[in-house]
């Protein structure tokens, strides 16, 4: 049986550049136990899976959508009768400023993956929005094997309690309609 | 004393505030302005001939902003703040905590030179697109601009429109207050940064996840020559005539002029009066009028007795309680219509010497830091939320809020104490 296993890497935040090698380690060959596209658990792992089935990852970048409002609408209200740049104009230009850099951060990772995850189709996705709702929505609509997030490392020793992730990666972890893995070196 | 109009007075201009604020109808903060100038006439509070007195008694403030706003407009038509922008984004190397230094520190130049509001709406947006070419989370970056614009407008009596109507009101020399000022400007830019680097110590990560080409970004060449010289010799001039306390309003006109023609020698000229601020002027005299309408009916007096009765003899109680009534009323009215309020209060008590400096130094400090509490203004900040929540576009708000309520008080005692050190003679 080789079917492809889709998955979803939500990039927000993410930093570390091994993720790639971590990721492949997760998912490809050897990889650790994730329940499958069927929905059944598989307890022995790689082991469960007979050959090494094509993997499929969607890359998704969020552009937050508050800073570009805050950058776009504060001039405007803040900054009383000034001559203010057209509203229309000004967001167009931010917009175009938050694809090329999504462009340029998808490519990185791009590129990670492929030399990782050599064969891997991998494919991009550019959300808009606030980025935890926009993870668990990306999930919900694309229902991967598995949702990857690689929450920004804190300093010093993680936290206990629910402060031990950020608050993305905790609303995440609690309202994705998919499972979580959460990879995370020490 | 309160006269019997006060009511009628207090009420035209809290209508006003409100109308400038909320903007509704499509009116703009100058109609708004102008409609309860109008208003003010109507009613009886200021004679058509006093308005006209008022609005010419102004004339020092208008002609500085007519310049002021075509001499931005000048400066951002030739590349100015691109280049600065791209000079940041070379010295911050791909480290997004340089980067936020770069940012903070070409702010404050830009609103020390060219006013807060230049500083915050030229500067955000090309800010936004560098910080988003770096693939960095723009926010700190978004609110160190509209921040650092504020912070250092206390730089120079010409870097915040408020110092401009403090100053002129007072009659209290420019040159006198740059000592106490810039140095109050350092304290406060220094601790914004230091607000900044805590509150955002988990967010800025050591790398930026791209690095762009170093050759990609505007570099000064793109800027004419000629403008840079005339950029050069503008800031020598303005610095000579507030030593000889000439007028700031025929300089900076003056100083527009030289630009304009420097544009128009090196082939660059566009709509020479594209930009300019003409709803700022109406606002402004529309203000003047309003704020005659406050005076004439008592209140201003009684404020000043409210707020400076106990402390007028103490210059340093003066500079501190100015500041902190002005930063309280540039977040219940906004910043121009609070200064114009404390300006007229402030002279009409009859200060000493001293007492007036210190109270224009706690004025400029109180008014140009107090509005940062929130992002876009107090008001206006729950307007923008739900306006926000209509357009279904969600945003944390909590996460803007949190930054103004520690940076605005952390600022406000930085710059006040450095003033009070130096600025109150003992």
């Amino acid at each position: 049986m080789s079917e492809t296993r889709r998955f979803l890497v939500a990039l927000a935040g993410t930093e570390d550049p091994a993720l790639a090698e971590l990721v492949a380690r997760a998912v490809g060959a050897g990889g650790v136990a994730i329940p499958g596209a069927d929905g059944v658990a598989s307890p022995g792992g790689a082991a469960a899976i007979p050959s090494t089935p094509a993997v499929e990852l969607t890359l998704l970048h969020v552009e937050e959508s508050g800073p570009r409002e805050l950058a776009a609408y504060q001039p405007a209200v803040r900054r009383g009768p000034w001559p203010l740049p057209k509203r229309a104009e000004l967001e167009h230009r931010l917009a175009d400023a938050d694809d090329e850099g999504a462009a340029a951060i998808l490519a990185i990772w791009h590129e990670r993956f492929e030399a990782a995850l050599p064969g891997a189709q991998i494919e991009h996705l550019v959300a808009c929005g606030l980025p935890e709702r926009e993870i668990v929505a990306a999930a919900a609509r694309l229902d991967p094997v598995a949702l990857i997030l690689s929450p920004r490392p804190r300093t010093g020793p993680t936290e206990p309690g629910p402060r031990s992730v950020g608050h993305v990666a905790r609303f995440v972890l609690d309202h994705s309609p998919v499972p979580v893995l959460l990879i995370r070196r020490g | 004393m309160l006269t019997p109009t006060a009511p009628l007075a207090v009420a035209i201009f809290l209508a006003t505030v409100a109308l400038v604020i909320a903007k509704p109808w499509r009116l703009t903060e100058a109609i708004a302005a102008l409609l309860g100038a109008g208003a003010m006439v109507v009613a009886g509070l200021v004679s058509p001939g006093a308005a006209a007195s008022d609005v010419y008694g102004h004339w020092n403030v208008l002609l500085f902003f007519l310049g002021l706003t075509g001499a931005a407009a000048v400066a951002e038509r030739s590349g100015l703040f691109d280049a600065l922008a791209g000079t940041s984004a070379k010295l911050s190397a791909g480290s997004p905590r340089r980067l936020l230094v770069a940012v903070v520190v070409a702010g404050a130049i830009v609103a020390a030179l060219l006013s807060n509001d230049a500083a915050a709406l030229v500067l955000t947006p090309v800010v936004y697109v560098l910080v988003a070419r770096f693939g960095l989370s723009p926010l700190p970056y978004v609110l160190a601009c509209t921040f650092v614009a504020d912070a250092a407008s206390i730089a120079l009596p010409v870097s915040n429109p408020v110092n401009v109507i403090v100053t002129d009101r007072l009659g209290v020399s420019a040159a006198s207050l740059v000592p106490v000022l810039l140095s109050a400007a350092v304290a406060s830019v220094v601790a914004l940064l230091g607000c900044l680097f805590v509150i955002y110590r988990r967010q800025l990560p050591a790398r930026a996840p791209v690095v762009p080409r170093s050759n990609s970004w505007a570099s000064w060449t793109a800027v004419p020559r000629r403008l840079l010289v005339a950029f050069g010799v503008s800031i020598v001039a303005f610095a000579v005539a507030s030593a000889a306390d000439l007028p700031l309003g025929p300089t900076m006109a003056a100083v527009w002029l030289l630009l304009l023609g420097a544009e128009w020698t090196s082939s660059h000229f566009g709509r020479p009066l594209e930009g300019v601020g003409w709803s700022l002027l109406v606002f402004v005299a529309s203000m003047s009028v309003l704020v005659d309408g406050l005076s004439s009916a008592g209140i201003t007096a009684w404020l000043a007795q409210q707020i400076l009765g106990q402390v007028r003899d103490s210059p340093a109680a003066v500079m501190v309680v100015t500041a902190f009534a002005s930063a309280v009323g540039a977040n219940l009215v906004n910043n121009l219509p609070a200064a114009f309020v404390f300006a007229d209060a402030v002279h009409g008590a009859g200060l000493s010497a001293a007492s007036a400096h210190a109270a224009a130094v706690g004025t400029i400090i109180g008014a140009d830091l107090g509005p940062n509490l929130t992002p876009v203004g107090s008001v206006a900040t729950l307007l923008w939320f739900v306006l926000l929540r209509q357009r279904g576009l969600e945003v944390s708000t909590w996460s803007y809020i949190r930054i103004g309520l520690i940076v605005t008080p952390v600022t406000i005692l930085a710059a006040l104490g450095v003033a009070l050190l130096i600025g109150v003679p003992r």
